[in-house]
């Protein structure tokens, strides 16, 4: 790929249900198989469905955190120094105590603090890639860890069940016909983002560049996305055009899409209105068919996963895929994993609140 | 982190919940048990009356402006129960579901006023305002923004709905809101 500026990736770390380390998540979802089973972690016993994408054995939040942004800063050979000049952005679940976490973890890996946590549900763990991007290339930092963490746990488990946003089938079946609904899977992740100079000056590795990104709001409902797609459409917009790049460069999207009826069309919608019929042409999956929904880390799982991908130049199916859905027309990738025909790609996210980002990477 | 534009943002308009003369924040048709999201709704209201007059948000302004919400704790009413309601085996009640995140509430406003930038949610690690204008400033420079309202509010740790439910005149106990809108030059 022809150099191109933007923020350099220079290490990435992530565990979900598929495993631990990024090695891991590429090998599950090459292999196409959700990785959802019965959960053991906590009684769901009074809930309408029993089924998550899990990691046995994961430690407390924190120390998979911690253990996260050690990998990810080993895989980017950074040193004390290099570290203690870069500040952690965390995406996590709000509460009481979720400062706190930013700080222990911050601390622990030896960064220079952690001044904000995204709480913004579903794209927390974009919004602060984004952000991270666009501190790096306003030129107030060189380098930013990402890190984000979600843990499958009895009170969203309860909620997303009372809600009726569970899939009463135990499958997550994106932009299919007959799909039920989303799945709860965990995921850690970290991400080294570096200024193209400050990876060059330490000759760091570099696995893919983030070349442009996207947030917008729909301004349409509390909860539910707008029909049309007018927020995310501008994202995708906001994205390539930082990028420099036009929709025919695209190779692949990792879509958002979670299983859900009404939010899977309207993320169709959204890329029909940004790109029209060539929305039609463009590989799409949402690989939370196979390690389930991380809320507030799910894009930086996404992303990293989206990175693998493109850099192995195979693109992961879309699991559980049961027939067209005609409010869904996409090139959607079913059966096996395809080639990858560009080295660009854009993981897409949407919450509560009308929020959407898109990242668009390019590999290495 | 907070550098970048100095002096770029000014304040357009600014709210505060309670004001002299506030009760209990109004009822939020959706949201139940907590003070908070009526309290964000009610200050996001008021800064924008101030701002804009009546809804929405005129064009082209109101899709190029952010909603960003600063709260450290979130809305600990309703975590408290719905924590407490699956402590003893309980299923939440579904409304729940929709409140679990400040996204939703944010998301009211902005569709409310016809907000069509970024949503941000944010806990702070120290200073609300500065990390709240922070992101302002980041999201305008970044070109996804031209104004953003920013909301910061603390609810504390006793306030379990009781302005709300009980719709006590006087001031809704122990919460705290100020809602600001930030912006460059006039873009009306």
């Amino acid at each position: 790929m022809a150099e191109r500026p933007g923020v350099r990736i220079t290490g990435v770390h992530a565990l979900s249900a598929l495993g631990r380390g990024a090695e891991a998540q590429l090998a599950g979802v090459l292999a196409g198989t959700p990785a959802f089973r019965p959960v053991g972690r906590f009684d769901t016993s009074a809930r309408r469905v029993a089924v998550a994408a899990t990691l046995p054995e994961v430690g407390p939040l924190a120390d998979e955190l911690a253990e996260a942004v050690d990998a990810a800063c080993a895989a980017a050979r950074l040193g004390a120094g290099d570290r203690a000049g870069a500040p952690l952005l965390l995406a996590a679940h709000g509460g009481a105590g979720v400062p706190a976490l930013a700080g222990e973890v911050a601390g622990r890996c030896g960064l220079a603090g952690a001044p904000r946590v995204y709480t913004s549900a579903c794209v927390s763990a974009s919004t602060a890639v984004a952000d991270a991007a666009a501190l790096i290339g306003r030129g107030d930092v060189d380098r930013v860890v990402v890190a984000a963490g979600y843990l499958v746990e009895p009170d969203q488990y309860a909620l997303f069940d009372a809600g009726r946003a569970l899939a009463t089938d135990g499958a997550v079946r994106p932009f299919s016909a007959g799909r039920r609904g989303l799945l709860l899977g965990d995921g850690v992740a970290a991400v080294v983002l570096e200024s193209a100079g400050a990876a060059r000056r330490r000759d760091a590795p570099t696995l893919a560049s983030v070349l442009g990104w996207g947030r917008a709001g729909d301004g349409h409902h509390p909860c539910q996305p707008d029909p049309q797609g007018r927020g995310l459409a501008r994202a995708v917009g906001a994205a390539l055009r930082r990028a420099g790049l036009d929709p025919e460069e695209i190779g692949y999207v990792n879509a958002n899409a979670t299983g859900t009826g009404y939010s899977d069309a309207a993320e169709a919608a959204a890329l029909r209105l940004a790109w029209g019929e060539h929305a039609g042409r463009v590989p799409v999956s949402s690989t939370k068919a196979l390690h389930g929904h991380a809320l507030e880390a799910s894009g930086l799982l996404e992303l990293v996963v989206t990175v693998l991908a493109v850099r192995h130049g195979k693109l992961p199916v879309n699991a559980g895929w049961l027939g067209p859905d005609e409010a869904c027309p996409l090139d959607v990738i079913r059966d096996a994993p395809r080639r990858a025909a560009t080295a660009y790609a854009l993981s897409l996210n949407s919450a509560f609140g009308g929020a959407n980002t898109a990242l668009l990477v390019g590999a290495a | 982190m907070t550098g970048g534009t100095p002096g770029a943002l000014r304040v357009l308009a600014q709210a505060r919940w309670p004001e002299p003369g506030d009760g209990a924040p109004p009822t939020l048709p959706g949201f139940v048990h907590s003070t908070f999201s009526p309290v964000v709704a009610a200050v996001a209201d008021r800064c924008l009356t101030r701002r804009h007059g009546e809804r929405p948000a005129p064009e082209p302004v109101g899709v190029r402006t952010a909603v960003v919400l600063v709260s450290a704790a979130g809305d600990r009413a309703s975590a408290d129960h719905v924590h407490a309601t699956v402590a003893r085996g309980g299923r939440p009640g579904p409304l729940f579901f929709y409140q679990s995140v400040p996204n939703s509430v944010a998301g009211h406003v902005a569709a409310r006023w016809g907000l069509g930038g970024p949503v941000v949610c944010v806990a702070p690690t120290g200073d609300p305002l500065a990390e709240g204008t922070a992101e302002a400033e980041l999201l305008r420079y970044d070109g996804d923004a031209d104004e953003t309202l920013l909301i910061m509010i603390e609810q504390a740790p006793d306030d379990a709905g009781a302005g709300v439910a009980a719709g006590t005149p006087g001031e809704a106990p122990g919460i705290r809101a100020t809602a600001v809108l930030l912006g460059g030059e006039d873009t009306r």
